[in-house]
């Protein structure tokens, strides 16, 4: 059985590896593909040593060559399109230009990976037992490591296929392989990032306990700066495939020198940053692959450029113990203090109804013949939405939240209850995947004139029009001739609002739309909305899984469990003092740094399966019999019941948080 | 669904698709103007005689009557009686059929052997993969009767080391008790005219195979191309397993489902070509009674052969969906 060599571990290893050295690095790696005759320069010079059991959180922007770091130290770069230079070493092998078979003997014997998308990560047609028994060596040992990763009845769940598990779970599986055979560095790709957030921070725990027990080096690829908190020792920030900033994870937190690392961490979105004016974000686009600048990566977008920053790459130079900085002025950098934004100006309360959902609710039908099973997707939903008022929907998967958006936008038939607009007009949608919402072989131009439909403009009228509404999100008037595919991420995302707004809608139903983005992006959209929705007077329902940004856009959050909502009411309220315990466990998810994670347990109930009494019960702290036995409805709460309509919080929980428990008391 | 509400719905499928098989072949038959009642009697035969046998074999009644008349025999088993063997037609099928089923099993056999090889091979980019790509292709694009023509010139004319026509060279072969001969020679212990079945076998399976292989291995090279760019391919080249094992192991079963159905779609094909296959090299099966009864416009027989053929396609295609499923658990039948 070729599994056994996973077990067998240090002994055979193929050469002498000190305690001191480290477990694998690169030298000055440079990795360029040829992709559509083109090359593509991923990573251009990286310098990155990993110690024996330390965690290193690597942190960038799509495009930044994380990744291909990954899999550089993986091997797993398809030879034929990839030209590989400098020097990779795993395990003291020398592996720059090893050959198929060592890097496989490597990968078995010292390798672990874990990499973003746990379904599509996992063969969808074997059996879960075989997949990590193939590493594992042998099913005993299989079940071992599935319960070492939190799998409570491992061997029951042997002969599950990948598509019978909860995302969590098939995340779980993929670890047990990563750690088959105790690996010395394990190569994690944005392993929470399909995640919902308590799932998330329940594998992010995992990781640390597991790297504890074992030993192992780890590293953590994350585009996000707070996760990367969590876990990592040390964190290194990679931009236009060079390393700007290597540190101690407190280090760089606290005191980031490199002008990029900054300004990432202040455009990161918390749940303390200001919301009465626009978001700190990042001007500008990273630097394109296919024709990197000569000097420094960054100068494009740095606020201290000076001429030798464009004319030669900056070395990284080490500026404290273990911090290194890779910056021409990183002696002589001042303290960045942001322009202080203007705050949005004042408005009355919103008044009057743009929307009204009554009672809605919708059950799906899954499975064929006598496997057929009700999901109950929607059950009783009530929400109402004023002009120029923004209501942020938060939940996790399998909460309702993008049905209930379908429903609204009616793109779905309701079982029950109603939906009415106070506005004429239609509702317009904006979706996560701005790239795929837009019909490839049509110009932009012709997007967006479509929502004119046929309303008699002449040409002329059709074409100002169109220019007008690239101009309110921020695009040139040329951008109407260009396909959607020449467009970067964040333009796509604009044209989408752009296309939206056209004809200004009663209600903008955004699904979420920075969720793909990165954080200097999503600051910039999320600023777009906040400035379109106030000079349009528009209602907006806002999806989001991520409580931080719902804080920055909405005036009201709505927290769905289970097809129902939960808790509603101002924003500052519920985030500042959650009632329901699923809202605080949301709240004590969110991987901020320097705040301790407190998980809650188990995985977000499944529609196909609607307990009896409260939906959060089996997972709630506080949960007593009466919640197990009759369903809470959303009531308001006796204390804020007398204000006005808008400022009411409702909460569906017999037990609320009591204000002093504060955040995190939803945790177990 | 349940493996009966399965079965239901695949049997209701082949009767919808023989009615209609049915209807075809009486437009046919009335649309050719031939007359069976004189072709069952012979050139000489005098117009009164031939006037009686149409009425004796109902043939003056509403084409829509014969229709039903004919339904309602069939649902009785009775296929009539063929007007050139004079024996019933379910007599004649089930002598003919056993060699004409033992043809296409093995010629699907290769087939899906074959496809499996190039697809493979093409898709891990082996070693001699284009030699084997450029043989099978060009195979596929000759006419069936030329390349079994060939076939037939070159290894047995020049070379002399395969026969050329028949089932079977071997004196007082076995007859029961399946009908297929390699099954009963085994059966029987003669392991010598099982060798001499296989030489038989050879080139017309060979002939018949090579064009549905050709699709077959196209169809599985693209979608193991695909598949072997999944996460789950990078996840098991990860695991360090040998890429011999990430190939058959874990990408070989994702990528099956688009060849199989191709293989449904290709065993019509190779039913059609099993009537030329079976002339050129007087193979006594079914296409070739067919190929007999349809100059003497033996309409019984005809029948006889299409609604079997018919009902053949229906099951090949009940299985390809049963191996699908049990390919991707994800699929529900």
């Amino acid at each position: 059985m070729t599994g056994m060599q996973g077990s067998i571990g240090l002994a055979d290893g193929p050469g002498p590896v000190g305690q001191v050295g480290p477990v694998a690095s690169v030298e000055d790696l440079r990795v360029t593909f040829r992709r559509g005759g083109r090359n593509v320069h991923a990573l251009r010079g990286v310098t990155l040593h990993i110690a024996p059991g330390e965690i290193v959180g690597l942190v960038g922007e799509s495009g930044s060559g994380k990744s291909v770091l990954g899999l550089s130290l993986l091997g797993l770069h398809p030879k034929a399109s990839t030209k590989i230079e400098g020097t990779v070493m795993v395990c003291g092998q020398e592996l720059t230009s090893g050959s198929a078979e060592e890097w496989r003997l490597v990968r078995r014997r010292y390798l672990g990976a874990v990499f973003q998308d746990p379904m599509t990560s996992l063969n969808p047609t074997m059996r879960i037992g075989r997949q990590v028994a193939e590493v594992a060596g042998n099913t005993d040992e299989a079940v071992r490591l599935l319960n070492a990763v939190g799998i409570a009845d491992a061997s029951a769940r042997l002969s599950s296929f990948p598509h019978e598990l909860s995302g969590g779970l098939r995340q779980r599986v993929m670890l047990a392989m990563a750690i088959a055979g105790t690996p010395r560095l394990v190569i994690a790709d944005e392993p929470t990032t399909a995640l919902d957030v308590t799932v998330q921070a329940q594998i992010l725990r995992l990781l640390r306990r597991l790297r504890d027990d074992l030993g192992m080096a780890m590293l953590f690829v994350t585009h996000d700066l707070g996760v990367a908190s969590q876990v990592a020792d040390r964190i290194a920030v990679l931009y236009g495939g060079r390393l700007m900033e290597v540190g101690e994870s407190a280090d760089i937190l606290e005191r980031a020198v490199h002008p990029y690392s900054n300004g990432l961490l202040r455009s990161r979105l918390t749940l303390l940053s200001g919301r009465d004016r626009p978001v700190v974000s990042l001007a500008g686009e990273p630097p394109d692959p296919t024709n990197p600048p000569e000097g420094c990566p960054f100068c494009a977008r740095c606020a201290f450029v000076e001429d030798l920053c464009r004319q030669s790459i900056p070395e990284p130079v080490e500026i404290r113990r273990h911090h290194q900085v890779a910056c021409a002025r990183a002696g002589s950098l001042t303290e960045i203090t942001d322009e202080a934004l203007a705050p949005w100006p004042q408005r009355a309360d919103p008044t009057g109804l743009a929307v009204l959902v009554h009672a809605v609710t919708k059950t799906f039908s899954v499975g064929r013949g006598r496997r057929r099973r009700p999901l109950h997707s929607l059950r009783g939903v009530d929400l109402e939405i004023a002009p120029g008022e923004v209501v942020a929907l938060v939940g996790e998967s399998g909460s309702g939240k993008s049905t209930l958006l379908r429903a609204i936008a009616g793109l779905l038939r309701v079982d029950s209850g109603s939906v009415e607009f106070g506005v004429p007009g239609d509702p317009q949608m904006v979706f996560q995947d701005a790239g795929a919402s837009l019909t490839p072989w049509l110009a932009v131009g012709a997007l967006i004139a479509e929502r004119f439909g046929s309303s008699g403009l002449s040409r002329a009228e059709r074409g100002q029009r169109v220019e007008h509404a690239l101009a309110s999100v921020g695009l040139p008037p040329e951008v109407r001739s260009a396909k959607p595919r020449q467009l970067s991420g964040g333009q796509r995302q604009r044209v989408a609002l752009a296309r939206a707004i056209a004809v200004v809608p009663p209600l903008l139903l955004c699904d979420e739309p920075t969720s793909a983005l990165d954080v200097s992006l999503a600051a910039t959209i999320l600023n777009l909305i906040g400035q379109l929705r106030r000079e349009l007077s528009m209602a907006v329902l806002f999806v989001t899984h991520d409580l931080a940004v719902a804080r920055i856009v909405a005036d009201r959050v709505a927290v769905m469990y289970l097809g129902r909502i939960v808790e509603i009411g101002p924003v500052d309220s519920v985030v500042g003092d959650p009632k329901h315990p699923y809202t605080a466990a949301l709240l004590a998810s969110v991987p901020d740094p320097g705040v301790e994670l407190k998980a809650v347990m188990g995985e977000p109930a499944s529609p196909l399966d609607i307990p009896i009494g409260c939906g959060f019960a089996s997972r709630c702290a506080s949960a007593d019999e009466l919640c197990h036995r009759s369903d809470p409805q959303l009531d308001a709460l006796s204390e804020s019941s007398d204000g006005p309509i808008r400022s009411i919080r409702r909460v569906a929980c017999f037990h609320p948080v009591r204000s002093d428990e504060a955040l995190g008391g939803g945790g177990g | 669904m349940s493996p009966l509400a399965f079965a239901a719905r695949r049997v209701s499928a082949a009767i919808v698709i023989v009615l209609i098989l049915v209807a075809a072949m009486f437009t046919l038959q009335h649309l050719s103007r031939t007359d069976p009642a004189h072709a069952y009697l012979g050139a000489g035969a005098s117009t009164t005689a031939v006037a009686a046998e149409r009425v004796k074999l109902g043939l003056n009644q509403p084409v829509v009557t014969q229709f039903f008349h004919y339904v309602a025999n069939l649902a009785q088993g009775n296929l009539g009686v063929s007007y050139r063997t004079r024996n019933p037609v379910a007599t004649d099928i089930g002598e003919y059929l056993p060699a004409t089923v033992e043809l296409a099993f093995y010629a699907l056999v290769m087939a899906l052997a074959a496809g499996t090889l190039l697809g493979v091979a093409s898709a891990g980019k082996w070693r001699g993969a284009r030699v084997l790509k450029f043989v099978m292709v060009s195979g596929a694009s000759a006419p069936l009767f030329l390349l079994a023509l060939l076939g037939i010139l070159v290894f047995y004319g020049h070379l002399g080391i395969l026969p050329a026509t028949g089932r079977t060279s071997s004196v007082n072969p076995p007859t029961g008790p399946t009908g297929f001969l390699t099954i009963d020679a085994v059966l029987a212990g003669r392991f010598g005219v099982l060798l001499n079945a296989l030489r038989h076998l050879v080139m017309p399976a060979l002939s018949l195979a090579i064009g549905p292989a050709v699709s077959i291995g196209r169809v599985l090279r693209g979608s193991l191309m695909t598949v072997l760019r999944e996460d789950y391919v990078r996840t098991a080249r990860a695991k360090g397993l040998r890429e011999r094992r990430v190939l058959l192991s874990h990408a070989l079963r994702n990528s099956v489902g688009p060849a199989l159905s191709m293989t449904g779609l290709q065993f019509g094909l190779l039913l059609a070509g099993d009537v030329v296959v079976e002339q050129v090299f007087a193979w006594p099966g079914i296409g070739y009674y067919a190929a007999q009864s349809i100059p003497v416009g033996d309409f019984p027989a005809i029948g006889g052969v299409t609604l079997v053929l018919g009902v053949g396609y229906v099951a090949i295609n009940a299985l390809v969906d049963i191996f699908q499923r049990i390919a991707d658990p994800r699929i529900k039948l």
